[in-house]
């Protein structure tokens, strides 16, 4: 119905319209695809309002109509730690007051990092729908994993509270280090979790795989145990980098000191993981849409 | 101006063996190596959309038909940028909106209004826009206050009219739309399609996939037709007259 003797008026028309000012311009083509995959990563994270929405909507959608909410996601966290905590002190003679805390920070913060990395291989599978038929960068579903979880992890902190003022804990100092410490946590358990998204998306048996794996690894790994009863520390244990990241996370929230080979090890992980991942996502972005 | 260029375009789907996506065979496949590699692999490549070429200028209403599997909602993803090109190259000036599926986003636990919201969202609405949008989507659905009870109590019609009503709120320049637009019982046929001409007033360039001659006669000015990824004929269309009352 638009002539092109019609087509000033409708340009002036839709430039009165805000946010249509400006018409963008759009090339798709079949180069530089390796580089849009680092272009989508920016932009899905830019997308925040979504993918924060939308990770509340789903906590909320979960326990909608239950009395407790979201606080059921503490308290079963709760009787978790609480059970362990009882278990431990009493098996192996410890004193509750160390050890209870010890397990609570443990547990809670491995949930966060196991989660990122099981949730992780369903980020695209399990998005399909949205993938297929919505223009939104693709790494918005892998954020809204992540945030999903870290919102979580923040319902399951109140045991930690509670563990503070039932054990009489005061933070010092050391406790400011946990904020440097739990941003590199996050990139470690990011980057994990999207390596896994990529990875089962293309290889159906990865998230089997990944899920036996995370299991092994819990026990394997100083997160209810510690290695401070042990005389020697075996190699599973030094060279774990699993437990060097939890350590970034557990030891200010409990006052004790990060070792500094605990930074190294995270960073290091951090950089490998990173620039691991990275490549990963150019190779598969263009062929997400395909796999799923 | 709203303009779309398409210069020999090509889509493939990689589609793998029932085994071959399994990590098994490409790692059994790289151990052995070389001849063995790509019968091992079985994966065949299926080209969707095969070197097409195709101008649409501001004011086309399109109406793209062909049997399924001809390529329609491929090349609405290719333009929506879902689906990345093997090679060709395609060129959009405008910005895009995208109903390839009418309820994505919406959750059936969640109410009218906070479906609106996701909706929304999942349509690139901002929060302002949506809130802006709402007296005038609960006065199209008359829902009234079942907007503030979850959506699976609704009935289908009632599901189809927020749903509807929802993805009709669109302001884009260009506009792609896949099937199913037209929703609601007779009553509600004669105010749909009031708002769907609203729509695509509102919008520069639209490209409708649909099996519904009725619809694209009623709707577009340019009929292509297309079989295994390539149009096959390009027609003009006059569209019936109601169609040039749009508040355009």
């Amino acid at each position: 119905m638009a002539e092109n003797v019609h087509a000033p008026e409708q340009t002036l028309a839709r430039d009165v319209r805000p946010g249509t000012a400006a018409v963008p311009v759009k090339l798709i083509t079949a180069d530089h695809l390796a580089d849009e995959a680092i272009a989508d990563l920016v932009e899905g994270f830019r997308k925040y309002p979504i993918w924060t929405r939308f990770a509340f909507h789903e906590i909320r959608q979960r326990f909608r109509r239950s009395v407790l909410g979201p606080f059921w996601l503490t308290l079963s966290m709760g009787i978790m730690v609480a059970a362990m905590g009882l278990v431990f002190s009493t098996l192996f003679h410890q004193d509750m007051s160390s050890t209870l805390p010890y397990i609570a920070v443990g547990l809670i913060n491995w949930g966060l990092l196991t989660s990122c990395i099981n949730e992780g291989t369903a980020v695209f599978i399990g998005n399909e729908a949205y993938i297929k038929n919505v223009p939104l960068p693709v790494s918005v579903h892998f954020f809204r994993m992540l945030a999903r979880n870290v919102i979580i992890w923040g319902f399951n902190m109140a045991i930690y509270l509670v563990v503070l003022v039932w054990f009489r804990i005061v933070p010092d100092w050391q406790f400011l280090l946990f904020i440097p410490g739990f941003a590199l946590f996050l990139v470690n358990a990011a980057w994990m979790g999207l390596a896994a998204g990529i990875l089962s998306t293309r290889f159906r048996d990865i998230p089997q795989v990944i899920a036996n794996v995370v299991q092994v690894i819990f026990f394997v790994t100083p997160v209810f145990w510690s290695p401070a009863t042990l005389s020697s520390r075996p190699a599973f244990i030094e060279w774990n980098p699993l437990y060097h990241i939890l350590e970034l996370t557990r030891a200010p929230l409990l006052g004790h000191d990060i070792a500094p080979h605990s930074w190294l090890f995270a960073l290091g992980l951090a950089a490998i993981g990173l620039a691991g991942t990275a490549y990963l996502y150019r190779r598969a972005y263009a062929r997400i849409a395909y796999w799923v | 101006m709203a303009h779309i260029s398409i210069k020999d375009l090509s889509v493939e789907f990689a589609i793998f063996g029932a085994n071959a996506r399994s990590l098994k065979n490409t790692v059994l496949a790289q151990a052995t190596g070389g001849r063995v590699m790509a019968g091992a692999r079985d994966i065949v490549a299926v080209r969707a959309i095969d070197k097409l070429n195709l101008e649409i200028s501001d004011g086309d209403r399109i109406g793209l038909v062909g049997h399924n599997g001809s390529g329609k909602t491929t090349l609405l993803r290719v333009l929506a940028g879902i689906y990345k090109p093997v090679s060709g190259s395609v060129c959009i000036e405008g910005r895009v909106g995208t109903l390839l599926d009418p309820s994505a986003g919406m959750d059936p636990e969640a109410t009218g209004i906070e479906n609106i919201y996701l909706r929304g969202y999942i349509l690139g609405m901002s929060k302002r826009e949506i809130a802006a949008q709402i007296p005038d989507i609960a006065a199209f659905t008359d829902l009234g206050d079942f907007l503030e009870l979850p959506m699976k109590i609704y009935s289908a019609g009632m599901q189809a009219r927020l749903t509807f009503a929802i993805s009709t709120a669109l302001q884009h320049d260009i506009l792609l739309i896949d099937e199913g637009i037209g929703a609601g019982d007779a009553a509600f046929q004669e105010k749909a399609q009031k708002r769907i001409e609203g729509l695509f007033a509102r919008s520069s360039i639209v490209l409708l996939a649909s099996h519904s001659d009725a619809l694209i006669g009623r709707f577009c000015n340019r009929k292509v037709q297309m079989e295994q990824g390539r149009p096959i004929a390009d027609l003009p269309l006059i569209p019936e007259p109601e169609t040039m009352n749009g508040p355009a």
